[in-house]
């Protein structure tokens, strides 16, 4: 293919006429569900059931049912923590910083990555809440006004992830709420069921689609591009914190905020990657969701996984240099000890494999493309175990080491937390514009004034 | 509400005339009369009729409310709350000495603890609930046994038998005392000349031995038959067979220079363990360096003494004959004695590769330091040996190490033949009934007697029992006796005193002392039995037999207060002084082994005893002095015989001994001699409680009663690999040795810190050489202004028993988490022994430290709490706060000590089916603490229930509280007063002394968290630089 920078490559191809934009977008809201639809809400559903058995096996019985011990007090509940904040993180990047940039290739996919990272913080959400030891006082974490005089202590970076991570859910909430308006008001246009006239009349908060209203949404939207922005970079690192703030080798490490925040970078794109490729096939969004989109996520693939890689080989030069034999011993202790397993997973998945998408036919492939983002997505996962894990494992005192090893309940929480995630997804897919209608239409050729109808680009 | 609005709709009255005009309905608008009317009543025709005050209801005022008071109460009670699970029912009578809320002490002692430990035990409103040992104890000295200490959980277990059974069909069902009585009491009767077999224990007793002697007199046929598991009868027959009689004296160990300990756990279960490490800790003190005594030991498995040794060579046990003989001939050499045999100790040496050098210097310390050297074998070590050793210490000049004092045997242990015959007039038909008088022959005696078969045979077999075993089982009547705390006694153990025993509650359940059984079968039908039979009983015979022999110079009711309130008699006894060295005995002195095949050594087990103590849960889940295994025993090898055998870790192995087997799990101890496999017994239980039913592995099949060298040793077993694996739990994870990326790792990174006497004489500050400027932080330090609470621990004087860890256990309400939790290394224990084995793993040197929460000034626990839950006190604690914790685990994570613990569980039910929930179990705990539920994060904390007593105490003297006045639970039981606990702050006491001590460091101390406990580094007496 012969490359013209000349000119910018179109968002929306196939020259696709407004009206038949909203068709393709409201067509999952119009049609019935298929089987295969069906079929991955039942396996969705089920996982999420699963998980809410052990949920409720955690809540009846205690943590000892998980695989958690002395010396390791976190293992899979906020390993998994991390990874769905992280996964979040491409949905905020992906609406407030590429719009802030008027990056117009964002248009496709902002709507998804946004609806993921508010289902990906509810997943998120669920485990500090669950890993503690008495759920019930969750409330204790809180700060509020009480006659015992009780506080929380504002030194401890738990504290910080409490407002990190509700702060996170409510801006991400409406930024995607405010997003969906004049979606909302397309739908009502367009419908004939008078329930979900009702429903998106409300929800459109009386939408007319006029000057003043756009003029308002437009400040409405920015301003709250605005608060986001920071946020996409504040909220992993305060996680980060969780670590850093801490004594232990292999957590008290300075290059965590930076670092967390481009695994979460990465690990959220592989996400969007994942549930994109589905989604473009499945509501036939080819022409909206173009390979152009993927090959751009897939570039920021790259550029965040070696990143990732970076901070890796950092961190053991750091150890090393710093001379400290605790930070010595826990980094050559996660590459070759118990855990090299685990450790070598996460180094071949997050940074060896993405090397693949130096390659343009391979970033341009859909089958390989898949592959290599799950595999990213596995090894995000398995970075934060072997940071959370391999860390806790053997600190100071030889006489406390220990092993972890997960139950099948961690595992089956694990599976729960991904059916918590797809359950959502798939029925968002199916009760809401899964693309931007009105900011696709703007970027689309018929989108902008021109003569005869002729597209000049 | 009408007449306002009337008043508003009338102008006139209103005097607003602007004012529109408002109608409610068209009556009032149309001024309707019935509306009128009605309008100039305030209420509604009938609305006012109640609260006519004649016609009101006649509740009064004050009734109304004590209805809604006893209402409020009624529904108070009737939705109880779930914590309350009982009522709080104040003392309608006080009795006298009971202060609620304040604990009383009795002096007493425990039964089944061989060694004798005088106790205190504490109680609190009536209810036993600690054992501490008795100070005035001129043995033990206030300190007591594992064993002891959790004896007071052994009280509440809630499996001892509540009631007699006996067996009708293959089921037990429950009988009166007198039904029981009665039929017994006819069956002795009727015996005739039938024998009537009474198998017990050691008998410490003298009332309880004249019980017995009463109950021969009234049944003439009776005859006693006494044993015990673990004795050292061997080295007793070796002295008589030395010194014509007595029997082995005690040591002064605090005397010896220099002590060669063979195959000898004389620290750790072998006599007087308790005194011994007393004692030798005094050779231990940093304050006087250069009069540290050296110990060698030389042994096939590492041993508590082992581990301690400042030189240890590893020796298959069968091979000690050679290697005393040996050493005595080098020695005679030097001393110009003759030669026995031809024992040549460098072929010896060659022949097992002990190490030249450290032969050398023993050689040498023994012939440099004759006379205040001592030599001692063990326990498992044939006749010969201690022979052999008498003679070698007799020719050191070491006579005068032995102490005026011995041990005391009120009544011969039966030998083996006693059995034999014994089991063969069962098999004749001339044993009428056999009584087991708390004992458990069954699983005790060496199977191929054949006891177990031969019961089957006896008509009537009795078990006096508190809990159901393997003999108990087997028998007709179970009768339930009652425990240590519910008896009457007195114990002769050894000269010097007599012990007292005095129960601390009343029998639990319908049980009755041993003792007093017999003594109700020694009556005639028809007699009544009392609970205070015995009791009376011991004072007679004290008033007519002992205390005029005392020449106590008191009223016999003035003496025999004071004794029981004391727990001690001190006499005036005169031991026979020891004879001379009949050298006849030289000539026996030969013994070949076959040390080709294996060795195996039975050993007592270092926690549950021969077994006796298989049921609690405290001993189960206390780690092994050595191995940190819990609740299992195993077959512990050497590294290179295990590759021989081609096992690992949890392999099972086959043991065969003349057709004798058993099958056990490996463990592979470093410092082991190769081809030794040493077993603790005590396992394998088949019928006691839940705790200890089917925990281990049973070796006491092993044991013969036709035994070569010794009851403990045999040579020439068969191993094989059986296949199939076992998992061992640990309390600590075993590393490899050859693993260069944690080897010795917690020398390199200084968690122990160590030297030898020679580097400190040098130079004392040896330790801080090259130590790196202050560490600084940030933030202001906290003042601690006033008492700052400390803690310091002498490694030198730690001998790692874990004692410290029941007593913890007992007095914190420390869970028992079985098992399956251990493994996945959620043991609760607040403090915990490390071990850590450094060099090569054949010769291993093992460094222990004890660990609990270190109380550090800057604490990482404490800035990463979300809610607080865990805080710094005024005074230097670092505080939990069990109420507002919730569970986010993040301070353990956090701790560098690792020492938080954390509730995974509600321990109490998830142990084996709420075991630990039973209302009797319940009774153990120490009100001063709280029990912690599930979801919780507890650790260590310096038991500050002590320092608030302590301080209420000082509050109401209005004196100041001084920090000698407290004691933490594990110093107070700790045997050699390594651990040092009081006020930092006050310049005078002995804990700032050592916390400024130039052996005195921290651990971890580069992370700069400040801890307050000082270790004191550990110094070995070792000739060269270590």
């Amino acid at each position: 293919m012969d490359l013209d920078y000349t000119r910018e490559l179109e968002v929306v191809e196939g020259n696709l006429r407004i009206p038949e934009i909203d068709r393709i977008i409201a067509r999952p809201m119009d049609e019935r569900p298929g089987k295969k639809y069906l079929l991955a809400l039942t396996i969705s559903t089920s996982a999420l059931l699963i998980g809410a058995l052990c949920v409720g096996i955690t809540l009846f019985l205690g943590i000892g049912t998980w695989g958690n011990n002395q010396p390791v007090g976190w293992a899979f509940d906020i390993t998994n923590f991390v990874f769905w904040i992280g996964i979040g993180h491409a949905g905020t990047l992906i609406s407030a910083i590429l719009f802030l940039l008027r990056q117009k290739w964002r248009t496709g996919i902002a709507r998804f990555a946004e609806a993921m990272t508010i289902f990906a913080v509810m997943c998120a959400g669920l485990f500090p809440i669950i890993h503690m030891g008495r759920p019930w006082l969750a409330g204790y974490l809180t700060p509020y006004p009480n006659q015992h005089g009780l506080w929380v202590n504002f030194v401890s970076p738990l504290v910080w992830d409490v407002f990190a991570v509700s702060t996170y859910f409510t801006i991400s909430l409406l930024f995607w709420y405010v997003g969906l308006i004049p979606d909302f008001a397309i739908l009502r246009d367009r419908t004939v069921s008078k329930i979900k006239k009702t429903i998106y009349s409300v929800f459109s908060l009386g939408w007319r689609h006029s000057n003043r209203h756009w003029q308002h949404y437009e400040k409405a939207y920015i301003i709250l591009a605005g608060i986001s922005t920071p946020l996409v970079l504040s909220v992993h690192s305060i996680v980060s914190f969780d670590f850093a703030t801490s004594i232990i080798p292999g957590w008290h490490t300075t290059i965590f905020p930076p670092y967390f925040v481009a695994g979460a970078i990465f690990s959220g794109f592989a996400m969007v990657v994942t549930v994109m490729v589905i989604v473009r096939k499945v509501f036939d969004m080819e022409q909206i969701i173009t390979l152009n989109h993927l090959d751009r996520m897939n570039k920021i693939l790259l550029a965040t996984g070696m990143m990732v890689g970076y901070a890796y080989a950092a961190e053991f030069f750091m150890s090393w240099y710093s001379g400290v034999q605790y930070e010595r011993f826990a980094f050559f202790n996660r590459a070759f000890g118990p855990y090299a397993w685990a450790y070598w997973i996460m180094v071949s998945c997050n940074v060896f494999i993405p090397q693949l998408f130096w390659f343009r036919k391979i970033r341009r492939s859909i089958p390989i493309m898949f592959v290599i983002v799950i595999l990213v997505n596995v090894g995000m996962w398995f970075e934060r175990f072997v940071i959370i894990v391999t860390s806790l494992h053997r600190d100071f005192l030889p006489s406390s080491w220990g092993y972890f090893k997960p139950t099948l309940i961690d595992l089956g929480i694990l599976l729960g937390s991904f059916g918590l995630f797809f359950t959502l997804v798939l029925l968002f897919a199916r009760t809401l514009p899964v693309v931007s209608m009105s900011e696709v239409k703007a970027v689309s050729p018929n989108g902008q004034p021109s003569h005869n109808g002729v597209h000049h680009g | 509400m009408t007449d306002i609005k009337e008043g508003l709709n009338n102008p006139e009255n209103s005097g607003l005339k602007t004012q529109p005009t408002y109608w409610k309905s068209l009556k009032q608008l149309y001024n309707d009369p019935e509306f009128t009317e009605a309008s100039h009543h305030e209420f509604k025709e009938g609305v006012t009729d109640d609260f006519e005050v004649s016609k009101l209801s006649g509740l009064s005022r004050r009734k109304f409310l004590a209805l809604i008071g006893a209402s409020a109460a009624l529904a108070g009670a009737g939705c109880s709350n779930y914590r309350d699970k009982g009522s709080i029912i104040p003392y309608n009578k006080k009795p006298e000495e009971i202060i609620p809320g304040n604990a009383n002490y009795y002096a007493s002692f425990v039964n089944s603890c061989k060694c004798g430990c005088g106790v205190l035990i504490k109680t609190r409103e009536g209810r036993p609930i600690k054992v501490d040992g008795n100070p005035d104890h001129p043995v033990s000295k206030g300190k007591i046994c594992v064993k002891c200490h959790a004896s007071i959980l052994s009280l509440y277990d809630p499996e001892r038998l509540s009631e007699p059974v006996k067996k009708s069909g293959k089921n037990f069902q429950k009988i009166s005392w007198n039904i029981a009585d009665s039929e017994i009491r006819n069956v002795f009767s009727s015996i005739g000349d039938k024998e009537i077999a009474v198998i017990t224990h050691s008998i410490t007793s003298p009332t309880t031995l004249k019980v017995l002697k009463n109950f021969t007199n009234r049944y003439p046929s009776t005859k006693i038959y006494s044993y015990e598991l673990f004795n050292d009868e061997l080295r007793n027959s070796a002295w008589r067979k030395c010194y014509g009689s007595g029997t082995f004296p005690l040591i002064n160990w605090d005397k010896a220079k220099i002590i060669l300990s063979l195959e000898g756990d004389f620290l750790g279960t072998e006599g007087n363990h308790l005194e011994n490490s007393q004692l030798f800790v005094k050779g231990r003190d940093i304050n006087n360096p250069g009069n540290f005594s050296r110990l060698y030991v030389v042994e096939g498995n590492m041993s508590l003494a082992g581990m301690n040794a400042d030189y240890r060579l590893r020796l298959r046990p069968d091979a000690q004959f050679e290697f005393v003989m040996s050493l005595i001939n080098e020695i005679s050499k030097k001393t110009g004695y003759s030669q026995i045999g031809n024992y040549l100790l460098p072929s010896f040496a060659q022949k097992y590769s002990l190490s030249k050098e450290v032969l050398e210097h023993l050689i040498n310390d023994l012939i440099d330091s004759r006379g205040t050297s001592i030599v001692y074998a063990g326990d498992t070590l044939p006749e010969k040996v201690h022979i052999a050793v008498n003679y070698l210490n007799e020719i050191l000049g070491n006579k005068n190490l032995y102490r005026n004092e011995v041990n005391v045997f009120l009544y011969p242990l039966s030998t083996t033949n006693d059995f034999k015959n014994l089991i063969s007039s069962i098999n004749d038909g001339r044993v009428g009934a056999v009584i087991h008088f708390d004992s458990n022959p069954v699983y005790h005696l060496p199977y191929d007697l054949g006891y177990s078969n031969a019961l089957k045979k006896v008509e009537t077999v009795i078990s006096l029992v508190e809990l159901e075993n393997e003999s108990s089982v087997a028998g007709k009547y179970t009768l339930p006796i009652n425990h240590s705390f519910e008896c009457w006694g007195d114990a002769k153990t050894r000269t010097g005193f007599y012990l007292m025993q005095q129960p601390v509650i009343s029998p639990i359940h319908n049980t009755r002392q041993k003792e007093a059984v017999f003594l109700t079968w020694i009556e005639n039908e028809g007699f009544e039995y009392k609970e205070n039979l015995y009791h009376e009983y011991l004072i007679s015979n004290w008033r007519e037999n002992i205390y005029p022999t005392l020449n106590a110079g008191l009223p016999f009711e003035q003496f025999w207060l004071g004794a029981l309130h004391d727990g001690v008699v001190s006499i005036n006894e005169n031991v026979a002084t020891i004879g001379s060295f009949n050298t006849a005995v030289l000539s026996e002195l030969n013994l070949t082994t076959d040390v080709s095949g294996f060795a195996v050594i039975l050993k007592e087990s270092c926690t549950i005893g021969d077994g006796r103590f298989a049921n609690n849960g405290w001993l189960q889940e206390l780690p092994h002095p050595v191995t940190k295994v819990t609740w299992d025993n195993y077959a512990a090898i050497s590294q290179t015989t295990a590759k021989e055998l081609g096992v690992d870790y949890n392999d099972f192995i086959e043991i065969e001994i003349a057709g004798r087997k058993v099958k056990i799990p490996v463990f592979i101890q470093p410092g082991a001699a190769d081809k030794t496999i040493t077993i603790e017994l005590g396992y394998g239980r088949t019928h006691t409680g839940t705790v200890g039913k089917d925990v281990g592995f049973n070796a006491n099949t092993l044991l013969s009663s036709t035994f070569n060298l010794s009851p403990y040793l045999y040579t020439s077993a068969k191993v094989t690999k059986a296949g199939g694996s076992f998992e061992i739990v640990t309390s600590q994870e075993h590393h490899s040795f050859d693993d260069e990326l944690i080897k010795d790792a917690a020398e390199k990174r200084g968690i122990v810190k160590e030297g030898t006497i020679q580097e400190y004489l040098n130079n004392r500050q040896f330790l801080n050489e090259g130590k790196e400027h202050s560490l600084l932080t940030m933030y202001p330090d906290h003042p601690y202004t006033g008492l700052k609470w400390g803690m310091a621990i002498d490694l030198n004087k730690c001998i790692s028993c874990g004692q410290c860890v029941v007593a913890c256990t007992s007095e914190n309400n420390i869970p028992v988490v079985g098992k399956d939790q251990v493994k996945r290394g959620r043991e609760m224990h607040w403090i915990r022994v490390d071990r850590y084995y450094s060099g090569s793993i054949d010769e291993p040197m093992v460094s222990n430290q004890v660990m609990l929460c270190q109380h550090c000034d800057n604490a990482p626990c404490e800035n990463v709490c979300p809610v607080v839950a865990t805080t710094h006190s005024p005074d230097g604690l670092n505080q939990m706060v069990y109420n507002r914790c919730v569970g986010t685990r993040y301070c353990s994570n956090n701790c560098p000590y690792k020492v938080r613990r954390f509730n995974y569980y509600n321990f109490r039910d998830h142990f084996d089916d709420a075991y630990q929930l039973d209302n009797l179990f319940n009774l153990v705990y120490n009100p001063e603490v709280t029990v912690r539920s599930r979801g919780v994060m507890e650790k260590c904390t310096f038991c500050i229930q002590r320092i608030m007593e302590s301080r209420e105490t000082a509050i109401k003297e209005n004196s100041e509280l001084k920090g000698s006045d407290v004691k933490t639970a594990c110093q107070e039981a700790c045997p050699t007063s390594a651990i040092i606990f009081g006020d930092i702050n006050d310049k005078e006491s002995e804990i700032s002394k050592y916390r400024n001590h130039e052996l005195g460091y921290h651990v971890l101390e580069e992370l700069n968290v400040r801890p307050n406990v000082t270790y004191l580094a550990k110094l070995r007496n070792t000739k060269e630089k270590a």
